[in-house]
């Protein structure tokens, strides 16, 4: 991550910009909330792992509320004293809404995924009084709090996109700080997109097809979006390594500290976090997606089913094997972390290092599962496309 | 969101009846844990997964006592079951102790309390039933709150989408056009659309939440009865198509396999019989098995009229629940056996049943060899036999729902000295309470409202350290044999058999006291305000003593 590549234009423009304005705090302070958002929410999945019960004030959800707060009250103060307190100039390069406010819409997304967060809080808490204090990600009062928290992310990529993709006023600021602040946004973004679908993500279904299609329907919509969006060439290839590093240092980091199952029944008896999972290796399909951007420019369709067949056949490549490397004994190390095991699973089940035979598609269900990801990833490329241009449009 | 617009009117918890204690989840347990004394008091929780609130009132406690619980599942045995947590001491209240225990999965569930002091060390098993019963709504405050917060939240994303393709595009000095001004509309169009579509989706998503909620929610067992008015025979079939399942786990479901019944005190059915409405007729039965869902026994000659019945299984999995039913038994029923040796093979020795004065109405003046009149707190009564009963309790102390009371009651002899009583089914007493419209019903011992069938099942269970798998036996062997040692105990004297059920409860036998014989107590907590009537049956000169208290409960 040291040495940041810049597109010709902006490589000249670089010694003015270093010369000019710092970002505002604001700026750090959305990204750092999309920072603590994700190692609140790593963490709490490692938590459920291996301790299996939590009180609204966990430590990781003490981490997932200090995000929230960060870029609500940041955003939130963003937004007033530019009502109260701004000047014209000020005035005259933000959002003004509801004919009275304003702001910046990277700050209306921050704000508006803190009250959703909020808003989760009493309705998680009445679900739980209703249908039981239920230990599955995917719930209705979960999901509100999961969409206000990539609302959050989200609102943190926007405002330093603005910052980047402005011209005239008061637009010259630091070109690599900003690139630093979009990339580990960016890479923050992927870590949430990651851990949510998951439960079909994990090291056992890489030889099933529908980890590809899975795969291919999330993440081109995101990652072609950044590479089109970023100021530096290498958008998506940044992306994937700020989510690489950063789920692998959770994998090396959580295991260090102790913890005991405080749920039953406990089949497997750990004294120590464990982990979530090792990386996808999606830097290598965020290279072909970022050299693709830089050499074909326009939205068409052919260019998203060319994406579409890199990233599925790049996954494919690597991940398939990497699957079988994990399963074996090179694996069970501290490095990719592949003995941690639910505290509530049997840890001499049959398939704990091995793929059960309902995980490992056919040569047939593969080659369709193959094509089908291509098809949906031709889509979600193309989403990825539109969506990346509009992100290169939003100025303020 | 129309769920909102719905829940408009107060909260409401519909408590269904639930399992072993009718509209009484509350445990109590009395008794000892190794060297100490304790009255533990749990309240389950109503929702699944939930935490049950346990309150443990150690006797003497000392200083540098600990108290600790933890869940153990019979399906998962004592190995599968995480460490105990440590109870807070009551900074106001010597000697008592709170704690919260999670309770994670349906079946059954038992809560260990584990003591260590001055004095070592010592356990004991409360048996708890882990199963959702309530169906709650949304309080109105909070409906309006959320549909508030959501409609702030659709204003703001609709503002912010239709900022996101207008003027949030533009460069710091530039102005909004007039075609940003429609593609702002435009946004602000679609976003509705999107929005409303992503909210009918959460909406579909929590009614199928709350659907498979209700799914797996215990129901209560259903049960008919028919009495063949020839020869009194009463037949009890239970209804299994009525059996829902309480998990999605298939060990959560052997929980309530009807071909797992195993005995409570030696009988594999305990049958009350309460007339309904006047509660002037008592009569606690034991119906044989017939197959796995018919029972039957000879009813004793009891008075015309409507009857509610609740009968009390337990399973080898220790879920132990309450099957109500009623039924009518007409006037003229005709009670000549037609073979009177089979019919006296069918009836049960240990039955009985007596008639007492209706709940509200002390001028009794029927004259039953069977009929005794209700005492009341502090006021002697007088049993068939020549025995006084006693409730003893404080003059002018109110009985308190929601408190635990000790329910304590002297029995004294011709000559009003104490009176040595007998075990009745291997316990020095056994009581049942019943609210006056029926809505309550427990069956309770010295030691407790717990079922003592299931604290066995679960010390049985937590002593075999292997998976469930290899514990259970094939049902209809099981069946046979539990038959036949029913029968075994059945044909015991009284002595052999007693010995033999006694040495089964080793946990918390606090009425077995040889000083205390005469006195019994029960610990309870009414789950309500009302009037309710309490039974209690001992023994003494091996005849059955039965005795009935009316309670005003504030």
């Amino acid at each position: 991550m040291s040495s940041i590549t810049y597109p010709a234009g902006a490589a000249e423009t670089k010694t003015t910009a270093t010369r000019t304005g710092t970002l505002p705090f604001y700026i750090y302070a959305v990204v750092f909330a999309s920072f603590s958002i994700v190692v609140g929410l790593v963490w709490d999945i490692s938590w459920h792992m291996s301790i299996g019960r939590d009180g609204l004030f966990s430590p990781p959800h003490l981490a997932t509320y200090l995000g929230a707060v960060t870029a609500g009250l940041f955003s939130g103060y963003h937004v007033l004293r530019l009502t109260f307190a701004g000047h014209a100039g000020e005035k005259q390069e933000s959002i003004r809404f509801w004919r009275f406010f304003y702001g910046s819409l990277g700050a209306l997304f921050c704000i508006w995924g803190a009250f959703t967060m909020i808003t989760s809080a009493p309705f998680d808490d009445w679900w739980h009084s209703t249908f039981g204090l239920d230990v599955q990600i995917l719930s209705p009062p979960h999901t509100v709090l999961l969409l206000g928290m990539i609302t959050i992310q989200f609102g943190a990529m926007v405002s330093v996109m603005a910052l980047q993709n402005r011209t005239g006023g008061s637009a010259n600021f630091n070109k690599q700080t900003l690139s630093w602040c979009f990339t580990l946004s960016s890479g923050f973004l992927l870590v949430m997109l990651f851990t949510i679908a998951s439960e079909y993500l994990g090291r056992q279904s890489m030889h099933a097809s529908g980890f590809y299609v899975v795969s291919a329907m999330l993440f081109p919509l995101f990652m072609v979006a950044v590479s089109k969006a970023s100021a530096t060439r290498w958008g998506a290839t940044y992306m994937a390594l700020v989510y690489m590093v950063f789920m692998a240092i959770m994998v090396w980091v959580l295991p260090l500290f102790p913890a005991e199952p405080k749920l039953g029944p406990v089949q497997n008896h750990i004294t120590h976090y464990q982990s979530f999972n090792f990386p996808l290796l999606l830097l290598f399909p965020a290279l072909a997606i970022d050299l693709f951007n830089q050499r074909l420019n326009g939205l068409s369709l052919l260019k998203a089913l060319l994406i579409s067949i890199a990233f599925v056949f790049i996954l494919f490549a690597v991940q398939w094997p990497f699957g079988s490397f994990l399963t074996t004994t090179y694996a069970r190390n501290w490095f990719f972390g592949t003995t941690s095991w639910y505290f509530g699973s049997d840890p001499n089940h049959k398939y704990r290092y091995a793929f059960a035979p309902n995980a490992v598609s056919s040569a047939g269900d593969m080659v369709k599962g193959l094509g089908i990801a291509i098809a949906i990833g031709t889509i979600s490329s193309w989403l990825g496309l539109v969506w990346g241009s509009w992100m290169k449009s939003v100025k303020r | 969101m129309k769920k909102i617009f719905l829940s408009v009117g107060l909260l409401i918890c519909l408590c269904i009846n639930a399992w072993a204690h009718v509209g009484s989840p509350g445990v109590t347990f009395e008794g000892g844990a190794g060297p100490y004394k304790l009255i533990a008091n749990i309240n389950p929780p109503d929702v699944i997964p939930g935490t049950a609130a346990v309150t443990v009132y150690l006797e003497g406690a000392a200083k540098g006592t600990h108290v600790s619980a933890r869940p153990v599942y019979w399906y998962a045995g004592a190995d599968g079951t995480p460490k105990a947590d440590v109870a807070e001491p009551s900074t106001t209240e010597r000697g008592r102790f709170d704690i919260k225990v999670w309770l994670m999965s349906t079946g059954t569930s038992s809560i260990e309390l584990a003591i260590t002091g001055p004095q070592g060390k010592g356990t004991v098993v409360v048996p708890v039933m882990a199963v959702s019963t309530a169906k709650r709504t949304m309080p109105a405050s909070l409906g309006w709150g959320l549909f508030a917060m959501a409609v702030f939240l659709v204003i703001l994303m609709v503002t912010i989408i239709s900022s996101s393709v207008s003027d949030s595009q533009l460069n710091p000095t530039e102005q909004l056009t007039k075609r940003l001004r429609r593609r702002r509309v435009t946004g602000a169009f679609g976003a509705v659309v999107v929005l409303g579509l992503i909210l009918w989706g959460g909406y579909s998503w929590w009614n199928a939440a709350a659907a498979s909620y209700n799914k797996y929610l215990y129901r209560p067992l259903q049960a008919s009865t028919t009495l063949n008015n020839q020869n009194g025979l009463l037949k009890f079939t239970i209804d299994t198509a009525q059996l829902n399942e309480l998990s999605r786990s298939r060990r959560g479901n052997l929980t309530r396999k009807m071909n797992y019944l195993v005995p409570d005190h030696g009988k594999l059915m305990h049958m009350f019989l309460v007339k309904a409405d006047a509660l002037d007729v008592f009569a606690h039965l034991h119906p044989r098995r017939a197959d796995s869902v018919t029972f039957v026994t000879q009813i004793p000659n009891l008075p015309a009229g409507k009857y509610w019945i609740y009968a009390d299984i337990t399973r080898l999995s220790g879920f132990a629940e309450t099957i109500i039913d009623t039924l009518s038994i007409p006037e003229t029923i005709y009670r000549q056996a037609s073979n009177p040796s089979q019919l006296s093979r069918i009836a049960d020795k240990d039955d009985t049943y007596f008639i007492t004065n209706p709940i509200n109405n002390k001028n009794f003046t029927r004259p039953s060899v069977n009929a005794v009149m209700c005492g009341a707190p502090g006021v002697e009564t007088k049993l068939q036999d020549g025995t006084s009963a006693v409730w003893v309790q404080r003059p002018g102390q109110d009985l308190k729902a929601g408190q635990l009371t000790e329910l304590t009651f002297e029995m004294l002899d011709e000559n009003r000295k104490p009176a040595k009583l007998e075990p009745y089914l291997g316990m020095m007493a056994h009581a049942v309470i019943l609210k006056d419209d029926g809505s309550v019903y427990i069956h309770l011992h010295p030691s407790g409202s717990y079922s003592m069938g299931s604290q066995k099942a679960l010390l049985d269970r937590m002593a075999f350290h292997q998976p469930l798998d290899k514990y259970l036996p094939a049902p209809q062997v099981f069946a046979d044999s539990v038959n036949r040692m029913v029968a075994s105990l059945d044909a015991m004297n009284e002595g052999e058999r007693n010995q033999l059920l006694m040495a089964g409860m080793k946990h918390g036998n606090a009425g077995s006291n040889e000083h205390s014989a005469h006195q019994i107590s029960f610990p309870y907590t009414f789950p309500q305000p009302g009037k309710y009537r309490i039974w209690v049956q001992t023994k003494r000169n091996g005849k059955i003593l039965n005795s009935a208290f009316d309670a005003d409960v504030k």
